[in-house]
């Protein structure tokens, strides 16, 4: 049986411990509610470009051809990998890996080989994991610590508007990316999902029938102008959407692991109570049978 | 008329409005009362917004896009700086 001034000490430093979590969970369930804002916010944004997407496609009448929609045979790859800048987020960042290594390992094998994959981290954790075990691959990591304290369109704009750059001048022929889409605060998808080359736009068939009160529109410049503007900006928004997305998982991972640490900190807790609790009473007993001894020596006397 | 302006990070204007000077990528326009239902291209520049109080409020966007459709206005734009 441990000693009293042990099992006490003990106590105070996983009691001490316990608070941290709370305090960690409750940060981050505040901070889940601001990025779930952010994605709410986005949303009548990106709706708004997808009505006027459709609006113009019914019009259009034919197929849309575009630049980021041209299929190559896959030379030269980019993977993007999303991950926090910070740990104690239970299996987040791990998961986010993992998912990363198997995409590698087998859709891109080849482009390993050939020494022809990049990768590009947002976010710290991924970067450091990769840097000193994955020396083969070409690794950019100029832009994970971009998703910040108050991270806005206007960052992530400028990262997706070069990718989409490096992709038609064939820099890359495919761009992946891998990150924990956001479900509720317990469940994240840990999940791939290609970003260019997109499959282009169809006209929506059953969308057809509510245009009937869709107007002749007028269309400024033309439909297809207006298409060559739209697509990067429809692509901008989803690229800043994986990262909001990416960014309410973390703190919903964080805030159930912190959840979970502050029980089991609890449970801890009660079996070093009831420890001590046996000691304490193991000392008064040996205490009171050694008086009881004592005394009956003396009577004895 | 109604006139709403969206950014990806807020919403960045609502209310009655009288008229609406843009800029499109073709050359600035106005829009007013009735107009026909229209999709626009915007480029760099200045909006002007005469709201129905008369009040005036400018704001630069970086680009983006403008629909009107029975009197409702929307403009989608990535980034709209007020003056």
């Amino acid at each position: 049986m441990a000693n009293l001034k042990e099992v006490r000490e003990r106590i105070s430093s996983v009691k001490s411990t316990q608070q941290i979590t709370k305090a960690m969970k409750m940060v981050a369930a505040a901070k889940l509610r601001r990025a779930q804002q952010a994605i709410v916010q986005l949303r009548p944004y990106s709706n708004k470009l997808s009505e006027i997407l459709s609006n113009i496609l019914s019009n259009l009448g034919s197929d849309v051809e575009s630049s980021f929609g041209v299929v190559r045979p896959v030379k030269s790859a980019l993977v993007v990998i999303i991950t926090s800048n910070r740990g104690l987020c239970g299996a987040f960042n791990s998961s986010v890996i993992k998912q990363s290594l198997t995409l590698i390992k087998e859709k891109y094998a080849e482009q390993r080989k050939a020494g022809k994959l990049s990768v590009l981290f947002i976010g710290k954790k991924g970067y450091d994991y990769y840097k000193s075990r994955y020396t083969d691959l070409n690794l950019i990591s100029d832009h994970a610590l971009m998703v910040g304290k108050d991270f806005s369109f206007e960052h992530s704009s400028g990262l997706s508007a070069q990718l989409m750059e490096e992709f038609e001048t064939g820099k890359y022929d495919a761009i992946d990316i891998v990150y924990g889409q956001f479900k509720n605060a317990a469940i994240q998808n840990f999940i791939v999902e290609p970003f260019l080359p997109v499959a282009p736009p169809k006209a929506d068939n059953k969308e057809g029938k509510d245009k009937e009160l869709m107007a002749d529109f007028i269309f400024q410049p033309d439909k297809t102008e207006i298409l060559d503007h739209l697509i990067p900006t429809i692509l901008k928004t989803q690229f800043h959407k994986t990262i909001l997305d990416s960014n309410a998982s973390e703190h919903g991972a964080r805030m159930t692991a912190m959840d979970n640490a502050t029980e089991n900190a609890q449970e801890l807790l009660r079996d070093l109570k009831i420890n001590y609790n046996k000691a304490r009473q193991e000392a008064i007993t040996s205490e009171i049978s050694e008086i009881v001894g004592g005394v009956a020596a003396l009577e004895g006397a | 008329m109604k006139l709403i302006v969206l950014t990806p990070d807020e919403k960045a204007f609502e209310g009655e409005v009288e008229r609406v000077v843009l800029p499109g990528v073709d050359g600035d326009f106005e829009v007013l009362v009735n107009h026909a239902p229209l999709i626009s291209a915007l480029g760099e520049g200045e909006v002007m917004i005469t709201a129905a109080d008369k009040q005036v409020t400018k704001m630069k966007i970086s680009g983006g896009f403008f629909e009107v459709l029975n009197n409702n206005l929307s403009l989608a734009a990535e980034q709209v700086i007020a003056e």
